[in-house]
């Protein structure tokens, strides 16, 4: 059966992604700890982007302004706590307790805000006016001087704290990234199966037809938006506490178009698909300029995305279903 | 149950409803005939909400229907269903009409509930299939139907919706005779309980069923009476119907 297929791959990647850090470490190449943690963080955004695109079928190409705004509340808050200064009259903080929940909360506002305004368009116009604001929250941190502007700044105070977890040990904080990477992906498994993911299909499938038996299309969208904008700030939290770092970059509209990319590459609708994408992605990322460099293409390593274009055409043109169609073939 | 007062519907130069009035009465089933594109799919579409009027006012069970959101009018008991077959074809035919039934259960945007893991709602769709005669079907993708099952489809969606008034759009165009004559006699069995407005073009139905026919003829509403005196009004058999259709065996 698919599905048991389905469910041993699964159990068997999660196994993976537990025990890495250790082999790793007995490989002497912990030094890939860290792309391991980028991976798992990624996808976190990339699932919930599959929740738009490939659920409901909003193709959204401004998903990484909620990267951006859950990136910067964990840099603002811990730049704040490091200059001793306030931000309207609030203190800053370096507890994830405090950084975490108003991060997750500040990207379902944007989300609300974005979605409430973007939603009532459809087809090329909902891809058009997401890519604006994306780029709107671009321009609004290149803006925020203080903050770096284009430059964005470093988190000199370190990791967020927390009580009995050391997030500035690379093995614990990857297990914690881990751990939400694991939560927000069973979610999604649980809502793309609930009710809500059966109108979900409905309204890819046929909206026109949901107000004649009693569903407003608009407010399923909107929950789905604020969702999925939600997981994409819980992507940049972690990202912002990984890298100590935070930037516009991280908003910037190829970014979004990056997302995109590892969830068609990945499978569209697979949930499982954008994590084999991220994967992929990262891997590509990192290591084909590598072997360009190797080859002698020197010039190409440069530009790497120009390998990688035509690999994605591929991609697109013969395994419709991306990698997931490839490890899990139809055979109806 | 439904008063429908001066409403007019313009497409440009078109008049696709010109000062129509209509009152469909609790209980009964009204059929609206008349030629093609005489603007019987268009006030469909104006009661469900689909399009607004130019002007004019509809009421329904004594509820202002422009003051419903087009999504609330099903809530209202006003369902529709749809002339050009529209259904939700990666789903299964079961699944379908279930989409319908967690609608009326408050839980279209319910979390909390699986989709598959809720027996009861499932054996509340395989009733209506049931009742529809498409219960063979329950299981198959309903991309995958036959036209005439996809009209069958539609009619179980529009029943799962409990309504107290359905908007029926030409529901057994498309039909073999078996299927037509079945959803015919289910109507019939819906009398008691359901209003209907029955957009036909088949005669046999019409006045098999019909407690009352209007006549739209160029978004006007030229006649409404009894069946008996509809066959024989000569507005009517000029307008519209050919002298062999009323003399033929429905008479
Ligand atoms: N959205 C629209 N825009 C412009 N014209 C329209 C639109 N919808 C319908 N019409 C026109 O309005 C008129 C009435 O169309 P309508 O579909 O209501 O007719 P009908 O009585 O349902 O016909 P049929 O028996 O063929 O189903 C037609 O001339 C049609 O071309
Ligand atoms: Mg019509």
């Amino acid at each position: 059966m698919r599905y048991t297929h389905h469910l041993r791959f699964m159990l068997g990647c999660l196994a993976a992604l537990l025990i890495l850090p250790f082999v790793l470490q007995a490989t002497g190449s912990s030094y890939l700890i860290s792309t391991a943690t980028r991976l798992v963080v990624f996808a976190i955004a990339a699932v919930s982007l599959d929740l738009l695109i490939g659920y409901a079928g909003l193709v959204s190409f401004g998903h990484a302004a909620f990267l951006g705004v859950g990136a910067y509340t964990v840099g603002i808050l811990s730049f704040h706590a490091y200059e001793e200064t306030t931000l309207i009259g609030l203190p800053g903080s370096l507890s994830g307790l405090v950084a975490l929940p108003l991060a997750l909360a500040l990207s379902a506002l944007a989300a609300l805000v974005v979605g409430a305004l973007s939603l009532r368009t459809r087809g090329v116009y909902f891809i058009m006016i997401t890519l604006s604001f994306g780029q709107m929250l671009f321009f609004l941190f290149v803006s925020l001087e203080q903050y770096g502007g284009d430059d964005g700044m470093m988190m000199f105070e370190g990791r967020n704290t927390l009580p009995l977890l050391d997030l500035n040990d690379r093995v614990s904080f990857y297990y914690f990234c881990l751990a939400w990477f694991v939560l927000f992906f069973w979610f999604c498994t649980w809502l793309v199966r609930s009710k809500f993911g059966r109108t979900l299909a409905a309204i890819k499938q046929n909206q026109d037809r949901l107000s004649s038996i009693g569903i407003n299309a608009y407010w399923a969208k909107l929950q789905v938006f604020v969702i999925a904008g939600v997981g994409a700030g819980l992507a940049g939290a972690l990202s912002a506490n990984h890298t100590e770092f935070v930037s516009p970059a991280l908003t910037h509209w190829t970014r979004s178009g990056d997302l995109m990319i590892v969830v068609i590459l990945g499978g569209m609708g697979t949930l499982v698909g954008p994590v084999l994408g991220t994967f992929l992605f990262l891997l590509l990322e990192e290591f084909l300029p590598l072997i360009l460099r190797g080859l002698g293409l020197g010039l190409l390593s440069e530009h790497w995305r120009f390998v990688f274009g035509p690999i994605l055409i591929l991609v697109v043109l013969y395994a419709k279903t991306g990698l997931y169609g490839l490890i899990f073939p139809r055979r109806d | 149950m439904l008063e429908i007062r001066n409403l007019c519907k313009s497409f440009g130069a078109l008049k696709a409803a010109d000062d129509v009035s209509l009152t469909v009465e609790r209980g009964t089933i009204h059929a609206l005939i008349g030629p093609n594109g005489a603007g019987k799919t268009t006030l469909i579409a104006l009661l469900s909400g689909y399009l607004q009027p130019s002007s004019g006012t509809m009421t329904f069970d004594g509820q202002d229907l422009l003051a419903i959101p087009t999504h609330l009018r099903p809530h209202a008991g006003l369902v529709r269903s749809f002339q050009i077959t529209s259904v939700f074809p990666e789903m299964s035919v079961r699944e379908n009409v279930c989409l319908v039934l967690q609608s009326f259960a408050g839980q279209a945007r319910s979390l909390f509930r699986l989709a598959d893991a809720d027996r009861a709602e499932q054996e509340e769709a395989e009733a209506m299939l049931a009742r529809v005669g498409l219960i063979d079907q329950a299981d198959a993708l309903t991309g995958n139907l036959a036209h005439g099952q996809k009209r069958q489809v539609e009619i179980a969606m529009a029943l799962a919706a409990r309504p107290k008034l359905l908007l029926l759009d030409e529901p057994t165009a498309g039909m073999g005779v078996e299927e037509s004559r079945r959803i015919m006699d289910l109507l019939e069995d819906l009398r008691e309980s359901v209003t209907m407005l029955l957009v036909e073009h088949d005669m046999d139905v019409v006045f098999g069923l019909a407690d009352r026919v209007s006549v739209l003829v160029y978004g006007k509403v030229i006649a409404s009476d009894t069946p008996g005196r509809i066959r024989v009004n000569a507005d009517v058999r000029e307008a519209y119907l050919g002298d062999h259709e009323l003399h033929g065996e429905a008479g």
